[in-house]
């Protein structure tokens, strides 16, 4: 694409334009480094459980690595404890790009813990998070959504939930 | 384990169908709260943010801020709460954006008899 044709597009077009190339790239074979930063390992049996006969993810084109060379999408689990700062970043710089990162479950969204001397209390500001996954911890269930939400594969569904039910009180 | 093992031989197949199909275990999952407005006071909003462990609620003036981020699915608003919150059922979470985690409840029971010297005293 030249950078005429580039400069011509609005961002919502080029935001279109990106997400079908993730789809295209990653639609049918991604792998996944998981990355805990101080979770309590909730998260991680749940993780673990994705590649059990129930859930199967390797059907759906998702592989886990444990070489972060061979990564397309970091898997951050827990607050970022900031001893795990410069592990995080080197981590994060040897998955060749392009790179999705997750952030998974209630700590590593911000919920749990403050930040203080000890923790960031999110990964947020240490990484670029594409994709949020609540839950404490979020079911295989859950994570599976987010996984294919971050591939584009499954369209984002909470942006439309209200949490307001207008039901008949009991 | 045995039944279960003997019915994957008959069916054939373990193996969840989501996402093309709806997975029959997703209605046993803990989920976070879903809210009515109608039932909902600022007394009873500050007790709700005060319940919460993990900081997911909120009352910014006349509205709940409910961050789904930060909510665990403890269920500490259902049981302090139990006609304004239920569960919502929804698990299927992920966002794009942080900001579309965080959903704002109006409440719409006013100020509500538990806090009136507080709220009536204020402008």
């Amino acid at each position: 694409m030249t950078d005429q044709r580039a400069a011509s597009r609005s961002v919502p077009e080029t935001a279109a334009e990106l997400r079908r190339a993730v789809t295209r790239q990653f639609g049918r074979s991604l792998h996944i480094r998981t990355l805990d930063t101080g979770s309590c390992a909730a998260c991680e049996q749940e993780i673990r459980l994705l590649a059990a006969p129930h859930y199967d993810l390797h059907r759906l084109g998702f592989f886990f690595t444990p070489a972060p060379r061979h990564a397309d999408l970091l898997m951050v689990t827990g607050p970022m404890v900031r001893a795990f700062d410069i592990a995080a970043r080197k981590t994060y710089e040897a998955m060749p790009g392009p790179k999705l990162v997750v952030a998974t479950g209630a700590c590593a969204l911000g919920g749990v813990y403050q930040p203080d001397a000890f923790t960031h209390g999110g990964v947020g500001e240490t990484l670029p998070v594409d994709v949020w996954i609540p839950g404490c911890p979020p079911s295989p269930l859950a994570l599976l959504q987010g996984l294919l939400v971050a591939v584009g594969r499954l369209a984002e569904k909470v942006q439309d939930l209200s949490f307001i039910q207008n039901g008949t009180p009991r | 384990m045995t039944l279960w093992f003997l019915r994957g031989l008959r069916r054939g197949v373990v193996t969840t169908r989501y996402p093309a199909r709806p997975d029959a275990s997703a209605a046993a999952l803990p989920t976070p709260p879903a809210f009515r407005p109608e039932a909902l006071t600022r007394a009873l909003a500050d007790r709700l943010a005060a319940a919460c462990p993990s900081r997911a609620l909120a009352r910014d003036g006349d509205a709940l801020v409910f961050d789904v981020g930060a909510c665990t699915a403890c269920g500490r608003c259902l049981a302090e709460a139990p006609g304004a919150a239920t569960s919502s059922g929804e698990f299927e979470l992920a966002a794009t954006l942080p900001a579309h985690l965080v959903k704002r409840i109006p409440l719409l029971a006013g100020g509500g008899a538990a806090a009136p010297a507080t709220e009536g005293g204020s402008p």
